[in-house]
Order: structure tokens, then sequence, then C-alpha cells
């Protein structure tokens, strides 16, 4: 049963105390291009979000306590979550900032049970200061491992305070731990939105600017891929290629007619994760199905993109 | 000047060691003036004789220092635990011995319902789920429309039937950590934790905070307290908005109301600054009935959970270590700055990592602000080595022992989560006494059922469900476990000035008994009889 019309996406964002979750949550408000945010704060040690960006505090952004399910039987995580759905306009978007200790595959997995939510990704941001030093002390050290871990896209925070091989050294590292999630090195918090997001609109052709065209974001070197097809796809064979695509792949989105059951249906992945729904209200539906990711450009976008679809269409 | 009333008993435990036993006890504007023999009162002047008691034994009101409202609230569910339990109102709920009997008690709960209310079951035991578990199936049995959840004792499981699983839209296998697969390959009704319990309970209108902070919660909450002769007790954490604060203090100032409330904010909800403001804010807003100003802090999870976190060499059974709610650093600043600003702390740590750090960050902020007025206390606190007991002893840090987990969970504990070194210590009573760590016992209800002579008797006999004896060292004596429910959970409330003793000045607060515990044997100190109680001097009797 959908309470709501359409499932509200949902992004958590990871990441151990101090390694500028709060700098990120400001850069994607202050640039969310339209979208409405809703963002529900489990951590109350960073920096506060700066109040500019919210209309009014109490409407858009709400807390979220932690404890123990033991004294609290999880009063907390069932307000926190029913609001954010329950929120009158609904919001486009509910961002998660998780608290420096929550295991973001814990608060994910709301998103992945409750029909009213659709799972958009664990985002972590690693402090390329801090990291080494946080990781040595034993009584954090698993939560970061596994915030690192169960992440689908990490993000390396302050790049310009530290030099290109602490830089190499960190990557190597993290790729150690997780070898699925790109990671991303960023400054100051700064993350193109529709990189955190995900593709706004998913159907090529409705943006014809777009198509077909490398499209650089403002903040960095970003690809567009895009990809328009009429014909039915075997979605098993679909699922193969999406999880053995590069990790330079950030984000794809796509609508299709499944070669299966003849039926439409949305897909979506970020880092390893893939998830298929059924388009089940198609109304505002284009008719165009097709697919669009977006990539690093360093990384030939366009030449694995295509090669991993021409795969698909024999 | 107004009257006073002499109460007469068979004897009165006054915890008053100059005095410790009397036959009367005088009382003036709800306090206590004077005690002793009749002839020690005389000289107060006119008084009227209650000899009502007089085949009773009178004690201190007994002081629940770790319970949550919600052990008012729950009672709106249907109770399906293995204990015997009596609800606010004075039915008797015998335990369910069989899934049978668990069937049985929802088919005829079932009946009662309206066409569209969901069903919903509350308490259930693990111990149904040594052999076969409870699952979708034994609850179609008792209905296939009406959408049924069983709450398990531990509030981190919950059994639906498929009713309930299609609402929320779980029919296939969708590989989600917390929703159990049977063996046809599709969810067997069974949920772990709160993200897969959630689209549940959202759909049942399962909202456990809104029934906590019902004014019927409140209400019945303070019967429950009434029922094992609680005149004081601690709701361990709450929002304490303006709003619930005022009809807290509207139901509390009611004559009829048996108890006095303390209600503690959860110090993880804001920022630290805002935290410590609320709590001063609070402070100021407190009743005789209603005290408020105390902040909550939780660090760790559960031990049954495999949530607390521990110290080398972690769980027995190899379970990776548990979770944090808040960074060991971020606590220090926290702890800090509560302290600083004179608010009282409960920190919830029951691992013995969580109780050095929450230690370390007690020490830290009392070398740079000593605040010889605030007593802060450990919640739980029970894997404390005797290290961490000196320690406590050196801060001024007071515990509150949770004894009932003797007796629900001690097996567990010695089988799997801490294994016999670490369980024959746990909750170690005698090691607070042997240091002079000021200390209560509690029962953390509705997670384990309030009767602070119940908790007494498992400091005493610390005696598991299987019948083990948990330690020998740790036991207290009968006397020193009354202290512990009186006085001691006084103390770690900071009213032991006020309530926790028959003494002159204080309240009027008494627990009145049918059997003297003192007296009744070690063993059968949970039996004790319980008539009601006094607050300020009026009567409560249960009804
Ligand atoms: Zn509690
Ligand atoms: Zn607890």
């Amino acid at each position: 049963m959908k309470i709501r019309e359409k499932p509200l996406p949902m992004t958590v964002l990871a990441g151990f105390l101090g390694a500028g979750k709060t700098t990120v949550v400001n850069h994607l408000l202050r640039h969310a291009g339209g979208r409405r945010i809703m963002v529900l704060v489990n951590d109350f040690g960073e920096l506060p979000i700066d109040e500019e960006l919210i209309a009014t505090k109490e409407e858009n952004i709400l807390t979220l306590a932690n404890g123990c399910a033991c004294c609290s039987m999880g009063g907390d995580l069932y307000a926190a979550f029913s609001a954010a759905l329950d929120f009158i306009p609904p919001p486009d978007h509910l961002l998660i900032e998780a608290s420096g200790v929550a295991e973001p595959k814990r608060i994910a997995n709301f998103a992945r049970a409750e029909p009213d939510l659709a799972m958009n990704g664990i985002v972590t941001v690693v402090d390329a200061l801090n990291y080494e030093n946080a990781r040595s002390d034993a009584r954090l050290s698993e939560i970061l491992k596994n915030q690192i871990q169960t992440a689908h896209m990490l993000l390396l925070n302050k790049c310009d305070l530290v030099g290109s091989q602490d830089i190499e050294r960190h990557k190597k590292a993290l790729r150690k731990l997780n070898k699925s999630a790109p990671v991303l090195t960023i400054s100051n918090g700064i993350l193109a939105a529709d990189i955190f997001f995900g593709i706004e609109n998913p159907m090529p052709g409705s943006n014809p600017a777009a198509e077909n065209e490398h499209h650089h974001s403002h903040e960095s070197n970003f690809s567009r891929w895009s990809f328009k097809t009429e014909g039915a796809i075997d979605k098993t064979g679909l699922r193969e290629i999406l999880e053995t695509l590069p990790s330079s792949v950030l984000r794809l989105k796509g609508i299709f007619k499944s070669l299966e059951d003849g039926q439409l249906w949305a897909v979506h992945k970020v880092g390893s994760y893939v998830d298929f729904s059924h388009l089940t209200t198609p109304d505002n539906f284009s008719g165009k199905t097709g697919f669009v990711a977006i990539g690093l450009s360093s990384s030939n976008l366009t030449e694995i993109m295509d090669k991993a679809f021409a795969s698909l269409e024999e | 000047m107004s009257a006073i009333t002499v109460f007469s008993a068979k004897k009165i435990i006054t915890m008053n060691p100059a005095r410790p036993t009397v036959t009367h006890v005088a009382v003036r504007d709800g306090k206590i003036i004077a005690t002793g023999t009749i002839d020690d009162i005389l000289g107060w002047g006119d008084y009227s004789l209650d000899d009502s008691f007089k085949e009773k034994v009178i004690m201190p009101g007994l002081v629940e220092g770790h319970c949550h409202l919600m052990a008012g609230g729950i009672w709106k569910f249907i109770y399906v635990g293995y204990q015997d339990r009596v609800d606010p109102d004075g039915n008797d709920w015998p335990g369910v011995k069989t899934l049978e009997d668990v069937q049985a008690r929802l088919a005829d709960a079932e009946a009662k319902l309206g066409p569209d209310e969901p069903l919903v079951a509350w308490g259930f035991d693990p111990i149904f789920l040594m052999d076969r578990r409870l699952d979708k199936t034994d609850l179609d049995a008792v209905s296939s429309s009406r959408p049924i959840a069983v709450m398990h004792s531990n509030f981190h499981l919950m059994t639906v039937n498929s009713t309930s699983l299609s609402l929320a839209n779980y029919v296939a296998d969708m590989d989600i950590e917390g929703i159990a697969i049977g063996p046809d390959g599709t969810p067997n009704g069974e949920l772990q934790e709160m993200a897969a319990m959630f689209p549940i309970m959202r759909r049942l209108g399962i909202n456990f905070r809104e029934v906590g902070r019902s004014r019927e919660s409140v209400i019945d909450f303070g019967k429950v307290c009434n029922r094992v002769g609680v005149t004081t007790a601690a709701d361990l954490i709450n929002d304490l908005p303006d709003e619930d604060v005022a009809e807290m203090t509207d139901i509390t100032n009611g004559s009829d109301y048996p108890i006095r409330l303390m209600s503690l904010l959860n110090g993880l909800a804001q920022p630290a600054e805002e935290t410590s403001a609320r709590a001063l804010e609070l402070k100021k807003k407190c009743t005789d009935k209603l005290r408020l100003g105390a902040v909550k802090i939780v660090t760790d999870g559960s031990i049954q959970g495999f949530t607390a976190r521990l110290r080398w060499p972690y769980h027995y059974n190899g379970a990776p270590n548990g979770i944090w709610n808040i960074a060991p650093e971020q606590l220090n600043e926290l702890v800090a700055i509560l302290n600083e600003a004179g608010v009282q702390m409960h920190i919830h740590t029951n691992g013995d990592e969580a109780i050095e750090v929450a230690l370390d960050a007690l020490e830290m902020a009392k070398i740079q602000k000593n605040r010889p007025d605030l007593i802060h206390v450990l919640q739980h606190c029970q894997m404390a080595d005797r290290a961490q007991f000196r320690k406590m002893k050196r801060l001024g840090v007071a515990a509150n022992l949770f004894a009932n987990h003797l007796y629900y969970f001690g097996d567990k504990h010695y089988e799997l989560t801490m294994g016999p070194d670490r369980a024959l210590r746990m909750d170690a009573c005698q090691s607070a006494i042997d240091y002079g760590v000021t200390f209560t016992i509690h029962s953390d209800a509705p997670v384990t059922p309030m009767a602070p002579l119940f908790t007494a008797w498992c400091a005493v006999n610390r005696l598991t469900e299987s019948g083990r004896t948990l330690g020998e060292y740790e036991k207290i004596t009968v006397a020193e476990a009354l202290e512990a429910i009186t006085l001691g959970a006084a103390a770690t409330l900071q009213m032991d000035h006020e309530i926790g003793s028959i003494e002159v000045g204080k309240w009027a607060d008494f627990a009145i008994l049918e059997d003297d515990p003192e007296t009744i044997g070690a063993e059968k100190l949970k039996d004790v009889g319980i008539w009601g109680t006094v607050l300020a001097g009026e009567k409560h009797k249960i009804p």
C-alpha cells in the first residue's frame, strides 16, 4: 500500500564527525536547482546548516534524535520518518545527514523497506585531512570502515588542504575497502546536485539540449551520456551490464520496456547499487524510453557506455 | 496550624539508622513531623489516629529510578508475554505458555475489535523462539483479513500476518536485511529492527512515541507505579515539548495522581548548548510532583541486542562490537557543557567500553569544572568492573544497575553475550557497596516489568530464569536492597533530602505492605503483598 502518490527519493549522507557533511548539505541546498529538499539531521556535532538556505527552519529541517531502541522503543526513528513522509507540501527529495557514528546502511534500509520511499544511495564523506587519524582510533575504526564499505559513492573532501600524494594514498585505501563506489575528490563540500541526488529527468529527449552532448558541470569535469531506445530490453542482461560498469560511471537512470513482461520499468544505479522498479503511474510519462548516465569525463564515458549498451542490443 | 495525622502500623521500616523501626509516623501538611512510639509523638500536639495500617508494614515509598511512561501506554495493546501480569486497571493477564495460548489470546482480542482496527500485541517472549518460531501462518489462523502485529518483548522484533505484509508490499523476497524469508521464498512475517518494522507500524498506526506521551499513558503509568508500591518514578527519556510539560504538570497536580514523576530530557535531540539551555529552563518548571531539568544521554545500545560497546575480549560468541549513539569525542564535549552549566546527567551505558568512555568524559568535565552540587549517574552500567566502580567513587558518580537483567537475560549473558567471567559480575551491587558508590537498581519498564521488590529480589538472589546463580559475590543483603530501591534511587535523582526514608522533614510517601520484607525471607522478597501507597499523607489504595 502506497500512501504517497510517488515514492520520495532518499539519500543518506554519512561520514565521520568533522568530515564536512554539513558543508556538503549547505552547498547542495544552495544549488538545489528547484528541488524541494527536506533534510533530516541526525548529527548535532557539526556546524549548523546555513539558516539562510532554509525558508523556515522548522519546516524543512527535521531532527532525528539518537537513542537505544530499548529505551525509546524506536519512537524517534518512527517520528522522524513519518514526519518526512507526511510533510505538506511534499518534498522532492529526502536528504538524511547521518550522525558521525551511524551505520548508514541501517538508515538506508528504511528507504528499501518503505514503499513510499525510494532508495537513492549512500554517499559517504571522508576527511582527507583526518582520515588516517580517525581510522587509528580503535573505538571508531569499525564504524568508519562500515561507512566507507557500505557507500555507493565516496567523497574525499578537503582535497585542497592536502598534497596530491596524500590524495592518491587515501584513494587507494578507500578503493581497498570499497571497490565499486566511485571516489570523487572534492574541496569545501562542493559537488553537483545531479551527482548527489541523481539525474533529475531520466527521459532523454525531454531536454533536447542535453541529449547526446557532453555536458560540463560548473564544479568539475563530469560528462553526460544518453541513449534512446524503443526496443524491449532483457532485464537480467541489463542488470549484469550495470553491475559491471566501472566506478567512473557515477549515476544512471532509465526507463525501458522489459523483454520479460512487456511492461515499463525504471532503473537507477548509484555506485554498485542497482534498483529496478515497476513504472506504475506513467501519467506524466513522455513516452520516450532510454537511459542517461553521468560520469567522470576523464574516463571516456561515451566509449564505456556505448560499448556496454551495444552488447545489450544484440 | 493544620492537623496532624498519625499512622500506626505493625512495623514501620524507616531507612533512618537512628530509628530503624518504629510503630507510628505523624504527618502534617503532607510531610513527616515525627516518628516513634505514640508517646514520642504526643509532644507535637493534637492528632487524629489512623490505624487502618495497624496490621500492615510501612516502608518509604519505593523509587523507580529508570523506567518509561510507555509502561502505562503499552497496555493499549494486547499482552502476550510469558509471565503473569496485571494491567494498570487491575485486570489479570496470565502468561501465555504455548504458541496455541498466544493464538487463543489473540483470537479473543480479535473478536472484540471494531471492523477497521488492527490487532496489535506486545510482550511476546523469546522463550517461544527456542524450537519453532512464530510466523505469519500462526497469525493468519487468527485472522486472514485483519492486520495483526505482535511486538516481541525486546521491541527489536515483530511478527505480522499476511494481511499486514501485503499492506507494506512485503510480498516477495526483496533482499532487505530484517525481513525474514520463509521456506517458500516469501517473507515469513518476522521483521527485525525499525527499518523493516516501520512500514507496518506506519500503516497500522503503531506509534510508540505518541502512545507514550498520551494523557492516558501518563495516567496509566501512575496506576502501574501505585500497584507496585512506587511513589516516585523517573521517566528516562522524553522530548519534553512545552505542550507535554503543561499536560504532565496538569495531570501530576491532580490529588488523585499517586506519584512524583521525574522526566528526563533527551540530550541527543539538539546541539549541546540548546540541550543545556532547555534543561535549565525546564528546571524552573518543577513542582512538588513533577521534576524536570535532568538530561538523558544514550551512548551505546543493549547487551542482549549485541549493540552494547564492549572492551576486549568483546562478545563471547564472537559477534561484532556494538554501536555508538554519540562519538566519544562528541560525548566529551556534551558532558563538559552540561556539567559546566549545572545540569544533571543520566548516561545510558551498558557495555564496559561505553562505561569507560562515559567515565573519561565525566572525569575531564570535572577537571575543567568541579560541580559538587551535581551527582551524575551511569544508567544500566551493567558491565562495570571493580576498577570502574573505584573510578565512579573517585569522581562522585552514581550507578543505576539493571538488576532485572540478571533474571530475564542472565542466561543469555552467561552463554552468549559476555561469557561466565563477565556475566558473574554483571550489575555488581556488592562492588558498588564495597567502594561506596551511590547506587540503585531498576526495571527499565516496559522492557521488564516494574516492581522494585522484584528488582530487589534479583539483586539479592541473582537467579536467572533457568535457575542459575549468577555470581555469588555480587549478591547483596535484603536490607541493602531495600535501601537501594528507596534512598539509593532517591539519591540518584538528587531527591534524597525529600524522599527515600521516613524521617522528619521528608514527604510522607509510603509503600504499604501486607508482609514484612525484612523477615519474609530473601527468596520470597518478590512475593511481598502490596496494599497501595501513601503520597504526601494521602492514601492511594490499589483499586
Ligand atoms: Zn530505559
Ligand atoms: Zn536502554
